[in-house]
């Protein structure tokens, strides 16, 4: 019944459209196909852009050049051991929604300095993590910044910082799936893995 | 001269009058109304009719009666429909619609009746892309706007983050670990092709494209800090814009391509304006929200800026673009825009995972995307 109603509608629609009153015309209206994306290729085939000249280094409020990364990132170019065990104990942790590292976290990171000074071919990746109570990208950046705070500290301590690296995880790589305080202290924290040449 | 001057007159009126009759089906609703259409759907079966009714809820139209629209068509072969006013004889229009698939000719009915009843732009044939977590790291999606034809895009099985398209939809830039490091890629759909965007010494994340397509902002942390940038859109030319020590994250683009909101620290984490050409960075006053607004997306009419407010408790909350009085409107995180200023996808944590919605703002009214099994996060809608 309705379709009939609706057919009625049409035939009357276009009998207007075809008298010339200001109707809205029936119109068929075209719907373009889209093509589904292509998936990616494999990583291995993933070519690196052209690299930039570099800007004059800029200098954080610590006297962490920026240029030291450039020249330490080359170090990781032969055969190399990552090794997450041998600071495990030394893993930073830090306070909600803060950068800075504690005072009961100082300890370790002398011992770390410690070690590097008589392992001066030795490196370090500094991890950034943090609990779930942030959105991604914000968490991001925070973990950034605590894995290059623990990366100034160290320089501060005469760790060369050419042979630091940071990377952040944001709140993707919780040790404790918890949600509760518990949980969240653990997942605030600056994993330090060691890296020798093999 | 005279007489010609009457017969011009006559003309206007009758003319006038005509459009009278035009006008006497359509009901023009000026402003944002913060109530549901009450709407009823006769004639149409399976997917077309569910199109339908996902589609216009999602901008604010809830089957009821009384209707005031009666929306009447049906989808043998093809999707036909029209639209009236509860009351009229005649519709307020009628169309047919051919090509594509039954679903995409239901999507085409419903941009048309929204058209109509909320002059917003169409989105029904719109993709948004995000993060798809399916018990391993997670990977980027790409996905209709309603989260139908899902398509995985990555495989890499390192982890990755914040998909940003590029302008009309050709590509993907986003943040991946696959090399160890913390790097933008750049992921044409078309080809597949992947390269570094950026990769600099310390880490690179959270690219967003500028409207007009020239500009990248990203963060980069290669001055010792996690600092907002500014490169051309093949990647060259990176600008720092700002120097703190503390982090910054989450940039944004204003519509006309000129300014950049991000989140920086001051105390707790707030909202600044920089412009993309650099300066001074100025605080977007806020009130009536507490705790840390993060996660900014400016509107494409200019007008709004979503934001989320809290730390784990989040709440989606819209303000004016130049600052002011900011309302929350329901609990999840990272909104971002659809293409007609009015609608907006997030997030929300449930069960373990989490889930893409559909905010429509005005009327406050909330659908969930088709439900993806897995966890479903950072939605970016192109536009």
């Amino acid at each position: 019944m309705k379709n009939l109603n609706l057919f009625g509608v049409f035939i009357v629609s276009t009998a207007l459209l075809a008298s010339g009153c200001h109707r809205k015309p029936t119109s068929l209206t075209p719907i373009p196909g889209y093509d589904h994306p292509a998936v990616s290729q494999n990583p291995a085939e993933v070519s690196p852009s052209t690299p930039l000249p570099p800007e004059n280094p800029v200098t954080s409020t610590l006297g962490v050049i920026s240029e030291d990364h450039g020249k330490w990132n080359n170090l990781f170019d032969g055969p190399h051991n990552e090794d997450r065990d041998k600071f495990k104990a030394d893993t930073v942790y830090f306070d909600f929604d803060k950068s800075a590292i504690k005072a009961s976290e100082e300890g370790k990171l002398q011992d770390v300095a410690a070690y590097f000074k008589g392992n001066a071919t030795d490196a370090l990746i500094v991890e950034g993590n943090c609990d779930e109570r942030g959105t991604e990208k914000y968490n991001l950046s925070l973990g950034e910044r605590r894995a290059l705070a623990v990366r100034e500290y160290l320089a501060n301590l005469g760790t060369d910082p050419q042979r630091i690296k940071t990377v952040t995880y944001g709140a993707s790589k919780p040790v404790d799936p918890g949600h509760n305080e518990a949980a969240w202290s653990k997942n605030r924290r600056g994993d330090l893995v060691l890296v020798t040449p093999k | 001269m005279k007489t010609q001057f009457k017969i011009v007159l006559a003309a206007i009126f009758l003319w006038a009058l005509t459009l009278n009759v035009v006008a006497d089906g359509v009901i023009v609703i000026t402003g944002e109304t913060t109530h549901l259409i009450p709407i009823s759907i006769t004639g149409f079966t399976g997917e077309a009719e569910s199109v339908l009714k996902f589609d216009l809820s999602v901008l604010g139209m809830e089957i009821k009666e009384p209707a005031d629209y009666i929306i009447s068509g049906k989808d043998d072969g093809r999707v036909e429909g029209s639209l009236t006013r509860a009351g009229m004889n005649r519709p307020i229009f009628l169309r047919a619609y051919a090509g594509g698939s039954t679903r995409s000719q239901a999507h085409a009915f419903a941009n048309d009746i929204v058209k109509e009843l909320r002059q917003t732009p169409p989105i029904f044939q719109t993709k948004i892309a995000f993060r798809l977590a399916r018990g391993g790291p997670p990977e980027i999606c790409v996905a209709d706007f309603d989260g139908n034809n899902p398509v995985v895009l990555t495989h890499d099985r390192a982890l990755v983050s914040s998909p940003s398209w590029l302008p009309g939809g050709r590509g993907l830039l986003y943040t991946s670990w696959m090399n160890g490091n913390t790097e933008i890629y750049e992921h044409n759909l078309a080809t597949g092709a992947r390269k570094v965007f950026a990769g600099y010494p310390g880490s690179s994340f959270s690219a967003e494209v500028s409207p007009d397509g020239q500009k990248v902002a990203m963060i980069l942390s290669k001055s010792g800090s996690p600092n907002l940038y500014v490169c051309d859109i093949d990647g060259s030319h990176p600008k720092q814009l700002t120097h703190t020590r503390e982090e910054d994250s989450c940039p944004c683009w204003s519509s006309d391509s000129r300014e950049i909101c991000f989140v920086c620290r001051s105390g707790r984490a707030v909202l600044q304006k920089i412009s993309a050409n650099g300066g001074e960075a100025v605080p977007v006053h806020v009130s009536g929200v507490y705790g840390n607004l993060t996660a900014p997306d400016w509107s494409p009419d200019g007008s709004k800026i979503a934001f989320t407010s809290g730390s784990g408790n989040f709440s989606i909350c819209v303000m004016p673009a130049v600052g002011g009085e900011a309302e929350k409107l329901v609990a999840g995180e990272d909104p971002c825009w659809a293409p007609n200023s009015r609608t907006i996808i997030f997030t929300q944590r449930r069960n373990e995972k989490r889930v893409l919605c559909l905010l429509d703002v005005p009327t406050k009214h909330v659908k969930d995307v088709r439900q993806i099994s897995g966890s479903c996060s950072e939605p970016s809608w192109a536009r």
